[in-house]
C-alpha cells in the first residue's frame, strides 16, 4: 500500500516537478511562483466541479490559469526586468490571495464530487486496486509525451538554447525574452494541473497546499538525476518523474517510521530543503573536500 | 552593402565621457572583406556592437541591403547578419548536440512546431559540416560542450554563415585558439566568405592577419578611422609599414601589444 500511494502521489506530483524541470533546468530560471500556481489549479479546477462543470473541463480550467499566471511571471522577468526569483515571489504571494477569492473560503472539499482521476480510473480496464495508478500514470504520459515532442520542435530546441545561451538565440533572429514567457507559462500551467489532480486525488483544495511546492519539485528533479545520470531529455524527463516517485516514496517511508526517531509531519518541509541543499551544495563540497585532500 | 554615416558613440565613464567612435563613416562594396585593426580601446568592437544591434549610437545611421537598420533590435537584423566572437563558448549551446545547434542557425527568425532535426536536415547539415574537414559529422549528436575550442570556433564561424547573411562580423575570432587552430579556423572562415560572397568585416589585433586576409584595411584609433586602404594600397603594405602608420598617430608599442576588451558588452 504503502509503495502504492508513493508511485500513484508521485505520478500526480511529477507533472509539477516536470514543470519545475522545464523552468529550472530548461530554461535556467528558478521561479517561485510554483507555491501559488500549484494550489491555484487545485482552487480553480475545484470551484468548477463545485459549480458542476466536467472534472475533464476543470483540469484545463486549472491548466489555463497556470499559464496566464505563469505567463504573468515572465512578462514581471522579462519586459519589467524585475529579477527572476523577485518576479516568481511577486507571483506566488499575489497568487495567495487569490486562491483565496477564487475559493472564497481557505479551503474546499471535493470528497464525493466528481473526478477526473477517480472518473479516468474506473472507466479504465485495470487490475483491482491499480485503476488510481494507471489513471495518474496516463496524465503523466501525456504531459511527459507533449514536453518531449515540444522540446524536439524547433521552437522548443530555441527554448532549450535560452537556458544556455540567450545571447546566441538573439543573434539567431529570435527574442529570447518571448521564449521565457512562454516556457514559464507552460511550466506553471503543467505545475497548476498537478494541484488540480492532486486536488481530486486527496478530497480537497487547500490555499496553504502550495508552501514548499518549489524545494518538493527541485528534489524530485535532483533525485532522478542523481539516481540516472540522465544525458538526452528523454532520460531526464524519465528521471523527473522517477525522481518524483522515489521523493513521494522518501516521504511516506518518513512518515511511517520517523516517529519513532521522533520525527512528526511538520518536520518533512526541512527534511526536504535539506536534500534540496545536500544535493546544491555537493559539488562545491566536493571540491573542498579534496582540495582539503591535496 | 555597408554604410556607416557619422557614427558616433559616447560612454559615461564614471563622471568622464569616453568617445568611443567618433564620426566614423566607413562603406563595403558587397562581398567585400575588410579587416579591421586598431590599439586598445580605439573601438573595434563598439564599431561591431553598433552594426550588430547591441550597442545604439548617439549619431549616425547605420544601412545594410538598402535598408536603414540604425533602430532595429538585434533579433530583427540577426536574419542579415553573421558574428563571431572571440570566444568559442559565446557562440553555440553546449549542452545541445552538434546537429541540434546547426539546426538553430539554419533558420533564423520564425520558429515552428516542425522538428528541429529530422532526416533531412540531418543530410544537409552533415554535408556542411563536413566541409570544415574536422570529421565533426561524424560527431553530429555529440553535445558541443565535449568539442574542443577549435572544433567549436569552427562550428560557429560555419553557423554564422550557413544562412548566407549579407554581412559576416568577425570579433578577433581566433584570438583565443592555439596557432595551429587559429590557422584552421581562419582558412575556413575565409573559404565559406570567398564562396558565399558575404561582405565581411574581421576585428583583429595580428596585424600579419590584417594584411593577409581581404582586400580592405581599416585602421581606428581613439574611434576614428585614420586609415582605410584598397587592395592595391594594402598588397603593397607590410607589417613594419603598418608599426610605423600606428606610430605616427601617436600609438605606443605598449598599446600596440594590447588585446583591447570592448565596452558595450
Amino acid at each position: 500500500m504503502l509503495f502504492l500511494h508513493a508511485a500513484e502521489q508521485g505520478l500526480i506530483y511529477g507533472l509539477m516537478a516536470l514543470g519545475v524541470y522545464l523552468s529550472f533546468r530548461v530554461l535556467a530560471f528558478p521561479d517561485l511562483s510554483v507555491d501559488g500556481t500549484f494550489p491555484l489549479g487545485a482552487a480553480v479546477a475545484g470551484m468548477l466541479v463545485l459549480r458542476g462543470f466536467s472534472p475533464y473541463l476543470a483540469l484545463l480550467g486549472a491548466l489555463g490559469a497556470g499559464l496566464v499566471a505563469g505567463a504573468f511571471t515572465g512578462v514581471l522577468a522579462t519586459r519589467l526586468r524585475i529579477p527572476g526569483l523577485l518576479a516568481g515571489v511577486l507571483t506566488m504571494i499575489m497568487l495567495y490571495s487569490l486562491n483565496l477569492r477564487i475559493m472564497g473560503r481557505p479551503n474546499l472539499s471535493l470528497l464525493g464530487r466528481p473526478s477526473a482521476l477517480l472518473g479516468l480510473a474506473r472507466a479504465l480496464a485495470a487490475p483491482r486496486g491499480y485503476e488510481i495508478l494507471v489513471a495518474a500514470g496516463l496524465f503523466a504520459a501525456f504531459v511527459f509525451v507533449l514536453l518531449l515532442l515540444f522540446l524536439h520542435t524547433e521552437l522548443g530546441g530555441t527554448l532549450r538554447a535560452v537556458g544556455q545561451n540567450p545571447e546566441m538565440v538573439r543573434a539567431l533572429g529570435t527574442n529570447p525574452e518571448n521564449l521565457v514567457v512562454l516556457g514559464v507559462a507552460l511550466s506553471n500551467g503543467f505545475v497548476a494541473l498537478s494541484g488540480a489532480l492532486a486536488s481530486q486525488y486527496s478530497g480537497f483544495a487547500d490555499v496553504g497546499m502550495g508552501i514548499g511546492t518549489i524545494v518538493a519539485g527541485l528534489a524530485s528533479v535532483m533525485v532522478g538525476e542523481i539516481l540516472l545520470r540522465p544525458r538526452g531529455i528523454f532520460s531526464h524527463l524519465v528521471a523527473v518523474l522517477l525522481g518524483s516517485v522515489v521523493y513521494r516514496l522518501a516521504i511516506s517511508l518518513a512518515l511511517r517510521y520517523g516517529a519513532a526517531l521522533g520525527f512528526t509531519a511538520s518536520d518533512l518541509r526541512l527534511l526536504t530543503a535539506l536534500v534540496v541543499l545536500g544535493a546544491l551544495a555537493a559539488p562545491a563540497l566536493r571540491t573542498a573536500l579534496r582540495g582539503g585532500e591535496a | 552593402m555597408l554604410e556607416l554615416l557619422g557614427i558616433t558613440k559616447t560612454f559615461a565613464l564614471g563622471a568622464e565621457r569616453v568617445v568611443a567612435l567618433e564620426d566614423v563613416t566607413l562603406a563595403l562594396g558587397e562581398g567585400e572583406v575588410a579587416t579591421v585593426i586598431g590599439s586598445n580601446g580605439a573601438g573595434k568592437t563598439t564599431l561591431l556592437n553598433v552594426i550588430a544591434g547591441t550597442c545604439r549610437p548617439d549619431r549616425g545611421r547605420v544601412r545594410l541591403a538598402g535598408r536603414d537598420i540604425t533602430r532595429w533590435p538585434v533579433h530583427r537584423r540577426a536574419p542579415l547578419i553573421g558574428r563571431v566572437y572571440q570566444d568559442p563558448l559565446r557562440g553555440t549551446a553546449a549542452q545541445m548536440t552538434v546537429l541540434e545547434n546547426l539546426a538553430l542557425a539554419s533558420r533564423k527568425g520564425g520558429r515552428g512546431l516542425g522538428p528541429l532535426v529530422g532526416r533531412r536536415k540531418r543530410q544537409i547539415l552533415g554535408a556542411a559540416v563536413a566541409q570544415l574537414g574536422m570529421g565533426l559529422e561524424k560527431r553530429l549528436n555529440e553535445r558541443v560542450a565535449h568539442l574542443s575550442g577549435g572544433e567549436r570556433q569552427a562550428l560557429t564561424v560555419l553557423m554564422a554563415t550557413l544562412t548566407r547573411p549579407k554581412l559576416l562580423l568577425l570579433d578577433e575570432h581566433t584570438a583565443a585558439l592555439d596557432p595551429a587552430n587559429a590557422e584552421r579556423v581562419l582558412k575556413i572562415t575565409e573559404d565559406l566568405v570567398r564562396e558565399y560572397r558575404i561582405t565581411t568585416l574581421m576585428v583583429t589585433h595580428r596585424m600579419d592577419q590584417a594584411l593577409a586576409v581581404g582586400e580592405r584595411l581599416v585602421m581606428m584609433h581613439k574611434g576614428r578611422v585614420i586609415l582605410d586602404l584598397g587592395a592595391t594600397e594594402k598588397g603593397r603594405l607590410r607589417v613594419e609599414d603598418l608599426v610605423a602608420l600606428f606610430r605616427r598617430a601617436g600609438v605606443s608599442d605598449d598599446a600596440l601589444l594590447l588585446v583591447q576588451n570592448g565596452a558595450c558588452a
